[in-house]
């Protein structure tokens, strides 16, 4: 028997693929556009299925950008009171408006807005939801979505279905999917929805840039070509400090692993792996880091991967272009040396 | 203030305690020594802060098998008045809407009097960021996630919060009660005293689904909307595994030449 507390549906009303296009000041956030070329792809999966946007307190320019990245209708949440993003009003706002359009599936960019957002209007829908997707498939038998997401560490890759309720839901990061060519050929259908908040609960009473960066004014790591990470083998702050100096050298950034973050050598924002970032740089050093699987499935997309680590037989100086066996405080002082004479320093 | 933190008994960092149930595809827990999520403290800490500012009682609920119950310990030891162990074997294999109705509705039982719910920002063997937030429309409360600093102002809760991909701070305020999710890293947790962790088990409630009588369909893997379908091990592109050893300088010397050979220098 299916749970109680779950209202009875009819699958076969459900229909489209919809996203939540995020905005950023007065234009979308390229993470909607990203996935608006994702639903494409699925509708068209689906036999040739709607796609659809939604955007609160948006403007027709917004609603015509998503049109032409692959949208064929939108629908503003037309309320005023819903210009200044607050979570819970956001959340009720798109989970009723999704209520009304009966999508089949529903995506959302997970932004730090929209890790927010997601699983409260999934709950408020009583459906599914799958965070932190990588890939999504339709399952030709079953027309089910498959959401693909690393687990467990990023040990294993699992595949989630969500058979018996609609929308089927998935969030997906910033950058996982291409965005989609612009076509300003493309017509669409936009729809303002009146949308009243019952009672506001939460109120914005200040935002303000923060100016300090977290670690000596570098980049954060998942935009920077060449990113110097250091695990527990670094053995203390100072040895973080020359990880510093050498990202400053190459133009690039610091990372960390799990154990460097809880020793408090670098910040949370700087974790990578599982539970932290994944990037995809031009060249990644990793000093100090046994590579264990939750940290290396945060960097498969480097292009070459040089590890310093006195043991040859870890997994990240097997899985790297080039492992240098030895111990750091001997390499990368004399390696800091060596660019500073190329640099004419 | 009446402070609930949530907190998970989360599969401990390594690899090797990660089993996989080949029938479910969920995470086996039992059996297997959890211990407290690692960002849950950040959330114990500044759900403890707020005790020491305005008194009243922290009360850390987990829902996990009689083995999360040294987590738990570790938090009384932390400075946590009590806990509440809701464990059942009909919760095993629960994805997020079923976990959130479990603790929502122990909430609901055991401590309707709540002032203010708070969870850590993710969970290191699920990192969904999912509960918090479900657990507050459970409720029917609001919430805010990437908590920082809190404070209370006329009944009413300010939070600031940060941003990490904006680099933005907001300040709101909050209707009580709420949930609010905590901003990994931001708080140094204090130390786990170890007198007060002797005798923790005494201020450990378990409860299970007797007392809360929920329907078996809707909680554990059957009361999950998802399902697990499958799962597969990650694989990793070939690298040329080159090995550099020998002489510092000579390894630094041939370092160099990679580098300007990849286009780095
Ligand atoms: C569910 C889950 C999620 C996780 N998520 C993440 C995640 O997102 N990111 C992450 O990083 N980890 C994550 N972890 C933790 C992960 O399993 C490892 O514990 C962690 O990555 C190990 O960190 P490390 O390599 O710094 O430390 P260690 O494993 O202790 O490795 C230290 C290395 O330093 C080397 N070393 C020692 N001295 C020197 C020296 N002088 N010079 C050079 N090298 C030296 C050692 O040989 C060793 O290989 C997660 C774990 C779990 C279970
Ligand atoms: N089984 C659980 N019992 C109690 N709290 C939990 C449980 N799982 C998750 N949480 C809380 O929800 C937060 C987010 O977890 P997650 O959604 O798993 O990333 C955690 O930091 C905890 O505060």
């Amino acid at each position: 028997m299916p749970c109680s507390l779950w209202p009875q549906i009819n699958k076969a009303e459900y229909s489209g693929v919809w996203v939540y296009l995020e905005r950023e000041g007065n234009r979308l956030k390229d993470v909607g556009l990203e996935l608006l070329g994702k639903a494409r792809d699925l509708a068209q999966k689906l036999g040739g299925a709607e796609v659809g946007g939604v955007i609160v307190a948006g403007t027709e320019e917004m609603a015509r950008e998503a049109i032409y990245h692959g949208a064929d209708k939108v629908v503003i949440i037309d309320n005023p009171d819903l210009q200044i993003y607050t979570p819970v009003e956001y959340a009720e706002a798109i989970a009723r408006v999704v209520q009304k359009y009966k999508p089949e599936i529903f995506l959302i960019g997970a932004t730090k807005r929209g890790r927010e957002l997601a699983p409260y209007i999934a709950n408020a829908l009583t459906t599914g939801i799958t965070a932190d997707c990588t890939a999504l498939e339709i399952d030709p038998k079953t027309r089910d979505l498959l959401q693909i997401r690393p687990t467990f560490g990023g040990t294993y890759l699992a595949t989630i279905r969500t058979p018996q309720r609609r929308p089927q839901m998935a969030s997906v990061g910033p950058g996982v999917f291409p965005k989609p060519p612009r076509d300003a050929n493309r017509t669409g259908q936009i729809i303002l929805e009146k949308v009243e908040i019952q009672k506001r609960r939460t109120r914005l009473v200040s935002v303000e840039k923060r100016l300090e960066k977290d670690v000596a004014d570098l980049p954060p790591v998942e935009s920077a070509d060449v990113v110097v990470a250091g695990g527990r083998g670094l053995g203390s702050a100072e040895g973080f400090k020359l990880l510093i100096d050498l990202a400053k050298l190459l133009g690039g950034t610091v990372g960390a692993t799990l154990m460097a973050v809880r020793a408090g050598w670098a910040p949370p924002t700087r974790l990578i792996g599982q539970t932290g970032k994944t990037i995809r740089p031009k060249l990644y050093i990793a000093v100090g880091i046994s590579g264990a699987v939750q940290h290396l499935v945060g960097v498969t997309g480097a292009k070459i991967i040089i590890a310093i680590n006195p043991n040859p037989h870890v997994p990240m100086m097997e899985n790297a272009d080039y492992a240098v066996v030895g111990d750091y405080k001997q390499i990368l002082p004399l390696l800091l040396e060596e660019i500073k004479k190329l640099k004419g320093q | 203030m009446k402070i609930v933190v949530l907190t998970k008994a989360a599969v401990p960092l390594s690899p090797s305690l990660v089993k996989i149930d080949p029938e479910t595809g969920t995470l086996v827990r039992e059996g297997v020594p959890l211990t407290s999520n690692v960002w849950d403290r950040d959330a114990v800490e500044l759900a403890l802060k707020l005790k020491d500012k305005y008194s009243g009682e922290v009360i850390a609920l987990s829902m996990a098998p009689p083995s999360g119950i040294p987590a738990l310990e570790s938090l009384i030891g932390m400075g946590v008045d009590r806990a509440i162990l809701v464990s059942d074997k009909a919760f095993a294999g629960a994805d997020t809407w079923a976990t959130a109705h479990v603790l929502a509705k122990t909430i609901e039982k055991y401590v309707p009097d709540y002032d203010l719910i708070v969870t850590g920002e993710e969970t290191i063997d699920s990192a969904t960021a999912h509960i918090g937030a479900q657990t507050a429309n459970w409720l029917g409360v609001p919430y805010v996630y990437y908590v920082y600093d809190a404070e209370v102002r006329n009944k009413t809760l300010i939070v600031r919060r940060f941003l990490e991909d904006e680099g933005i701070d907001e300040t709101y305020e909050v209707e009580m009660p709420a949930v609010i999710s905590v901003l990994k890293g931001s708080q140094v947790p204090r130390e786990v005293r170890l007198s007060r962790k002797l005798n923790a088990r005494e201020y450990i409630q378990v409860v299970s689904n007797k007392e809360l009588g929920l329907d078996p369909d809707c909680v554990g893997l059957r009361g999950s909307p998802t399902v697990v379908a499958g799962m597969a091990p990650a694989t990793y592109p070939p690298r040329k595994k080159i090995v550099l050893q020998g002489e510092p300088t000579e390894v630094v010397k041939k370092l160099i030449q990679i580098l300007r050979e990849e286009g780095i220098l």
